[in-house]
């Protein structure tokens, strides 16, 4: 693998063809995967369920492969989002979503919801109970930093959050040892998983589309923030409202994300990560490029997880992405 | 009208009381030895750090200025930077137009200036320190911002691009902006319009570098005398 003088994987006139690439790819993926499964149906079939021609296939099609599809879809553009936007806060390429404890807050309230067994009275419950503890998290996080809000304390205040939060998580399912049902039930949830997913999840994610396109005139500011505070507020970014607007965007998606497919870890490390050494650094590229690529990631990992007999997306992020990612950075100068 | 007025600017610990004005055309020089104060009075001068009295630029008083607007009047140049991510040299250099909408003007004429042109798709995080400042100091100039306020420019860079930098400054005060940096290497702030001084997070002198650097101050205030051996400006008293 050429790395170029610039620093990036791809040369410089191929890098404006890396989205328009990545979208014909999500495109293929997302055929494929309404394709594959239990039940696989060939091209002609495929159509017919798509047509509503055959009552099988289109049940297989629009209950079952679709809703779940389109959930990895919204998934992993915003968790790729999410992590993108806490690296260019925290001027760190290793930050993730989770850093300020929305995932653990988000964890914590859904095992929660489960535990006391609201979870089994309606769908809506444990998503519900997810956004309201990943947000209750971030609030918590932003009223122990508070003062400005500084970077150093507002990580210092995540660790300990999560900290918390990890360990209400732990005591939940140690009262829980004897109920087995319950305790897959959550610990399912932990892993994060795709299975069974519903349209009423794929209407709980819609947030993270509205929240990914307010991203995008963000880019800009967000290159600025990149390379510290002070310097971008010297050169005209309205720093306290662009933070704010950062991080509001960045807790929703990762809320969102985490209520539909649980803690589904390394996505939004990994992809940012991996998209920043193909197309260098700027945020008006990597914005979108990151919502595409987080969702061809995920999907490509749950397709890839039901292929593999029904192995957990939690598990299968972290599997096909660590190694890739220990690759990529040994072959860096 | 001063280009800058500082009243009383005091953040505790770091600052007290300092009030300076400064105004168009000048090239100024900030001295004192370490700790005395002067990235703090430089950040409260660009407005970028609280402090107590006030801030004006032109006579206007910093709060009621945008951020936007603010980019547009002052240029301030950190003492170091740290680039977390490989943003091309170009790139950062054309932030500078942040203000102005990205629209690029001067870009390239600045990359030529600070000698970076051969740089200008190299990752800022891959370069040398002295690269690295050349290139903080190409993104305040392109901002055309009248006042510029420079943390230690000079430091990281080799002597001729010191000589360069000095040579910038100096148009610039002739094209009417304000230069105000720190340094110190007085020997080079004795050739500048004006000085000032901190000692211990307080202004001890500003006026002309003749009438500024006597024997007096620099025993006081630098503990050192100025030498009679060639080659060297100080020593130890």
């Amino acid at each position: 693998m050429r790395i170029f003088h610039s620093g990036k994987i791809l040369p410089a006139r191929s890098i404006r063809f890396a989205l328009p690439a990545l979208i014909i790819l999500l495109g293929a993926l997302v055929l494929a995967a309404l394709a594959t499964g239990d039940m696989p149906l060939s091209a002609g079939r495929l159509l017919a369920g798509l047509r509503r021609e055959d009552a099988i296939a289109a049940t297989i099609v629009w209950q079952m492969r679709l809703p779940r599809i389109l959930s990895a879809i919204l998934v992993g553009a915003a968790l790729s989002s999410a992590g993108l936007v806490m690296q260019a806060y925290f001027r760190n390429s290793l930050a993730n979503p989770g850093l300020l404890g929305v995932s653990s807050g988000g964890a914590a309230g859904a095992v929660f919801a489960i535990a006391a067994g609201w979870a089994s009275v309606s769908l809506w419950f444990l998503p519900l109970a997810a956004v309201v503890g990943a947000l209750a998290a971030t609030l918590g996080v932003l009223v122990l930093a508070r003062r400005g809000a500084s970077t150093e304390r507002l990580l210092l205040a995540g660790v300990a959050l999560n900290a918390l939060l990890g360990a209400v998580t732990s005591y939940i399912l140690s009262r829980h040892i004897g109920l087995y049902e319950r305790n897959a039930q959550i610990l399912f949830w932990l892993i994060g998983g795709l299975e069974d997913r519903t349209w009423e999840h794929v209407i709980i994610a819609l947030p993270i589309v509205a929240a990914g396109l307010l991203l995008l005139p963000l880019a800009r500011s967000m290159d600025l923030m990149s390379l510290g505070v002070s310097e971008a507020q010297s050169l005209g970014v309205d720093v306290r409202r662009v933070r704010r607007q950062m991080l509001a965007l960045a807790t929703v998606l990762t809320a969102v994300a985490t209520a539909i497919a649980g803690a589904v870890g390394f996505v939004g490390l990994v992809v940012p990560h991996i998209l920043r050494l193909l197309v260098g650094p700027e945020h008006r590229r990597l914005v979108p490029l990151s919502l595409v690529g987080g969702a061809v990631f995920v999907l490509a990992c749950d397709t890839a997880g039901r292929m593999a007999g029904g192995i957990q997306l939690g598990i299968i992020t972290s599997v096909i992405g660590a190694p890739f990612f220990l690759w990529l950075l040994r072959r860096l100068p | 009208m001063n280009f800058l007025d500082i009243i009383d600017a005091t953040v505790p610990g770091r600052l007290g009381n300092v009030s300076l004005g400064l105004p168009g055309g000048k090239l100024v020089g900030l001295v004192g030895p370490n700790g005395a104060g002067k990235s703090t009075l430089l950040r409260v001068a660009a407005g970028l750090l609280p402090s107590g009295g006030s801030v004006a630029w032109n006579g206007r008083p910093l709060p009621g200025i945008s951020a936007l607007e603010r980019a547009r009047c002052a240029a301030w140049v950190p003492q170091e930077a740290h680039f977390e991510f490989g943003f091309s040299v170009r790139s950062v250099v054309a932030q500078g137009r942040y203000a102005h909408g990205d629209d690029d003007s001067g870009v390239e004429e600045a990359l030529v200036r600070f000698g970076l042109s051969a740089l200008a798709e190299r990752p800022v995080n891959h370069l040398s320190g002295g690269e690295k400042e050349r290139v903080l100091l190409a993104r305040a100039i392109v901002t055309e911002a009248p006042l510029q306020l420079w943390d230690e420019p000079l430091a990281p860079l080799d002597p001729r691009h010191r000589l360069e930098v000095l040579v910038l400054a100096r148009e610039l005060a002739q094209k009417g902006s304000t230069v105000f940096l720190s340094l110190h290497d007085l020997s080079l702030a004795s050739s500048l319009d004006l000085l000032a001084v901190l000692s211990s997070t307080h202004l001890r002198a500003i006026g002309s570098p003749a009438e500024i650097l006597t024997p007096e101050l620099l025993l006081e205030v630098f503990g050192v005398r100025a030498s009679e051996a060639p080659g060297l400006n100080f020593e130890l008293p």
